[in-house]
């Protein structure tokens, strides 16, 4: 490694040490099978693979995909506005901007979710608000639905997408759009040619995590969705904790760590071949 | 105190502004010293010179002013720590070190610990006021002779519904099934409960290791899927008081709760029995203070002070001789009380061994709604 | 400075602020209800916000979390910066890997990374405790930092710190005074992402606690058998009132000191 490059050894120290030794464990476990208590035998096999093709947990996992695609999408569409409006906003409105984005999520996720069960349950306040405008005359059932899960998903990762947005508009260069509106480029054209390709690692960075922590999460789909319908989350804590089948798990663990990163290698693919400026082509 | 460091990280931001040499040296000695403090702040706290009780349990399942006692009377410090599910603790312990002397697993949990020998034997001579508890909470089959577990305490599950919406007479797990309730059930999210539910509603053991049974039980509830609102096991009391939900399967004691905030809602052992279970005091092998934790077993068991602790949790108490010191109140609690009948219809659910992947695999095709 | 923003988007930014504070604006008002199991509104009461203080296992609670929380970011934002600047000189195929390995801990699911540093840790002996719930949170914000850090230093190039170079500058020099001011927005970014995952993470730390260091949201997860007590709401108001506090004070305190030239708090 050259001298430059040192800074990288710390991180990979300490990967190595708390990351890719416990990692190697649970790919060991993937291979090897179970007891009736539970404890983990030391029997090469690949069942636990095998297991994963059965067709119920391939739908969920299916599932979970699209669920958090879709997720990815509408926190892009909120955000990125949001996040545009904030850079171009004075300095202070800046600050106030991102402290007021960041703040309500220093709030524990458990009682924000709650408070989502408040406001949407059929005696919430929002079908109440309905009713009383006469909008409604029966109360909507609004949790426990697919619905529900989505917007409990999006709410909880707005802040991913908006920060790493922010963080590449803030940067960009502001000259570049004043030529090109000297050119004659109206708001979208100048946009559409400038502002977003110049934006792409944020989107990139956003999207990524937004995806990534929507497939990891279960709760929500557990309070909103009335635990109707299984991510590919709740399936791996199960097979740790209730049904006790840690090789199953494992083996779901290896597949969706080794599939979220042919995902994220292909999306990075996709985004850096359109557009590429020369900056990134370092 | 921490005020005072949430302000020195802004401090060290707005340096970082200034860009300057000096600051930037001022910077380096104030992240420096922060990063010191921190570190120290860590490593303090540690040191306390009184003998310590580690309990490791759910939340809220003590009354304060009970802990307090113990810990005026014996001298020592009593630290509280919780889990949210039983599965969880058992991960915690099984993997040793955990550092707790006592925990509460519930019934099934304790059966598995001791198959995996994660438990320590009690020192009943540590425990004499054991004898105050009922006989029907002594030598239950999962742990037959008391050798590692005492009760603590105990519930049924049955069917809570809210006479509003529910004219009908119900006294049978069948009525949940009761189209009329469509959208409107809420099952308990937990495979074992809800597969043994539809297992004694065809008058099995709710512990059947038959293939054949399971399926058919299984098969059963897919009937009634499309009635059901939501799974739930720890909110169901707020659905209930909030009428999302008309009709449940329901713990007892969570029963006794939600009609405390919405007298409509009644509540029953069906017909065909329900499930019995408890959550148990038990000491973890390798334990530091075993005795400690086994005087504290017996401080709870006292009469008095187990008549305040339940009081104050609302939870049943298997003490017989704290009768006396309980409020009228909560003698008359039908759910908190159950009567010698309704227990009599009730089954404990056993280990089902390497049926539980079967168990699994089906509940996970009963919530994700697919074949 | 002249704002560029189109009426549209302040409308849709509104909106979308609305849409973060309805629940806020909840868990604030229920702080004030007298129910115990947050049901129905029964009353107005500060009695949560009295009981809170006295509840010594919140507190304590509390102070595990603020400790767990800023001491893992500190040293998460410090190693995740120093590899998003390394990386750049790693050659492109190593560059991939351990790119790879960096993404790693946002990746697995938290189960498998609790559980694994549960056994880690037991194997080693290192006793559980708020050490070890940090050491965890460290592993994983690493990644949040480098990746946020990352972003900034894409969009930024290599002309400056080339040009730098050519001027003379040495290269702590030039990290000094080029790369850094340049990527400090990214750096913060980062932090406050760390800061904020490490305060809301109950998976991994609940597997590597052990006695008295139970952190707020392995408090909370743990309540939710009993119905959550609105002292957490109170908590939580509280926590947002000072937050909020404190960022206009240190704003008003650097206005004031720096006269002419407006200055926001954060670096961005």
């Amino acid at each position: 490694m050259k001298k430059s490059s040192m800074g990288l050894l710390p991180v990979l120290l300490w990967l190595s040490l708390f990351l890719v030794v416990p990692m190697l464990i649970v790919v060991g476990i993937s291979f090897m099978s179970r007891d009736d208590l539970g404890n983990v035998v030391f029997h090469f096999n690949l069942d636990a693979y095998a297991t994963f093709f059965d067709p119920l947990y391939l739908g969920i996992y299916w599932d979970t995909i699209v669920l958090s695609i879709v997720t990815t999408a509408l926190c892009l569409l909120l955000s990125y506005p949001l996040a545009y409006y904030i850079a171009n906003a004075g300095p202070k409105m800046q600050t106030w901007g991102l402290a007021l984005i960041t703040v309500p999520f220093w709030i524990n996720f458990l009682i924000r979710t709650y408070a989502w069960v408040l406001l949407l349950r059929t005696q919430g306040v929002v079908n109440n608000l309905l009713l009383d405008l006469g909008f409604i005359q029966e109360p909507l059932q609004m949790l426990y639905t697919k619905g529900a899960v989505l917007l409990g998903m999006v709410y909880t990762f707005i802040p991913f997408m908006v920060l790493p947005i922010y963080v590449a508009l803030e940067q960009m260069d502001k000259k570049l759009l004043e030529a090109a509106s000297d050119l004659g480029a109206t708001g979208w054209k100048s946009f559409w040619h400038i502002t977003l390709p110049q934006t792409k690692s944020g989107i990139m960075t956003g999207s990524v995590l937004v995806y990534v922590s929507t497939t990891g999460m279960f709760v929500v789909t557990d309070i909103l969705g009335g635990a109707k319908s299984a991510m590919i989350s709740n399936i791996i804590q199960s097979q740790f904790l209730g049904a006790r089948n840690w090789p199953f798990g494992s083996a779901l663990s290896v597949i969706f760590v080794i599939t979220s990163l042919i995902l994220i290698a292909l999306f990075n693919k996709a985004m850096t071949s359109r557009h590429m400026t020369a900056k990134e082509g370092r | 105190m921490y005020l005072l460091r949430i302000h020195s990280i802004l401090q060290l931001i707005i340096d970082v502004r200034k860009r300057g040499d000096k600051e930037l040296k001022k910077m380096k000695w104030a992240g420096l010293a922060l990063a010191a403090a921190m570190v120290l702040t860590v490593l303090s706290g540690c040191g306390s010179s009184k003998e310590t009780l580690n309990i490791y349990s759910w939340a809220d399942n003590f009354d304060a002013d009970v802990l307090a006692a113990f810990e005026k009377e014996y001298d020592v410090k009593i630290n509280y720590d919780v889990f949210a599910n039983n599965e969880d603790l058992l991960a915690k312990i099984k993997a040793g070190g955990s550092g707790y002397d006592l925990i509460q697993p519930s019934d099934y949990m304790v059966a598995t610990m001791i198959k995996q020998d994660l438990l320590a034997p009690l020192n009943k001579d540590n425990i004499p006021n054991f004898a105050n508890i009922a006989d029907t909470y002594k030598n239950p089959s999962f742990d037959p002779d008391n050798k590692y577990s005492v009760v603590y305490t105990s519930g049924v599950t049955g069917i809570a519904y809210n006479t509003k919406y529910v004219k009908d007479e119900i006294d049978s797990w069948e009525d949940l099934w009761n189209p009329e309730y469509k959208g409107k059930v809420i099952l308990l999210d937990d495979n074992r409960e809800v597969i043994g539910m539809a297992l004694k509603k065809a008058g099995k053991s709710n512990s059947s290791t038959d293939e054949g049974e399971i399926t058919a039980a299984v098969e059963d509830l897919k009937n009634l899927l499309p009635s059901v609102l939501a799974f739930d096991t720890d909110n169901i009391k707020q659905k209930m008081i909030q009428e999302e939900g008309w009709i449940a399967t329901v713990w007892s004691g969570d029963a006794s709760v939600i009609v405390k905030d919405n007298p409509d809602v009644a509540y029953v052992v069906p017909k065909e029995g329900g499930t019995i279970w408890s959550d148990n005091y038990a000491i973890p092998k390798g334990a530091k203070h075993q005795e400690l934790a086994e005087k504290f077993i017996n401080f709870m068991l006292d009469p008095e002070n187990s008549a305040t602790n339940y009081e104050s949790i609302g939870y049943s108490d298997p003490n017989t001789k704290a009768h006396e010191f309980h409020s009228e109140e909560y003698n008359n609690d039908k759910m908190i009380n159950l009567s010698e009948d309704e227990l009599s219809r009730t089954e404990w659910l056993q280990d089902v061994g390497d049926k539980l992947q079967v168990y699994d695999r089906f509940w996970t095709e009963l919530k994700s709604g697919r074949e | 400075m002249k704002s560029k923003n189109h009426p549209l988007l302040g409308i849709h930014s509104l909106l979308v602020m609305i849409f973060i504070y309805l629940p806020i604006a909840f868990i604030i008002a229920y702080s004030f209800n007298s129910s115990r199991l947050a049901a129905d509104w029964s009353g107005f009461t500060f009695e949560w916000y009295v009981s809170l203080f006295s509840n010594r296992r919140v507190m304590e609670a509390l102070s595990n979390t603020l400790i767990v929380a800023l001491v893992s970011t500190v040293f998460s934002t410090l190693l995740g910066t120093m590899a998003a600047i390394a990386i750049r000189k790693v050659g492109r195929r190593s560059k991939a890997g351990i790119g790879g390995l960096l993404y790693l801990p946002i990746i697995i699911p938290d189960i498998i990374m609790g559980l694994s540093l549960l056994v880690l840790f037991t194997q080693f002996h290192i006793p559980l405790g708020k050490l070890t719930i940090i050491i965890a949170h460290i592993t994983f914000s690493i990644s949040y930092v480098y990746v946020i850090v990352t972003t900034r230093l894409t969009g930024m190039g290599g002309q400056l710190e080339e040009a730098a170079q050519d001027l003379g500058a040495d290269a702590w020099q030039t990290f000094r005074h080029v790369t850094l001011p340049q990527i400090m927005p990214g750096i913060i970014s980062g932090a406050i992402i760390a800061f904020t995952m490490s305060l809301d993470d109950f998976m991994v730390s609940f597997f590597v606690s052990g006695p008295s260091s139970t952190t707020l949201p392995i408090y909370i997860y743990g309540q939710v058998k009993r119905g959550i007590s609105p002292e957490i709401n109170a908590l939580c108001t509280l926590l947002i009132l000072v937050s909020v506090t404190l960022i206009f004070l240190a704003q008003f305190v650097l206005n004031r000191g720096k006269g002419q030239k407006k200055r926001s708090v954060l670096p961005f």
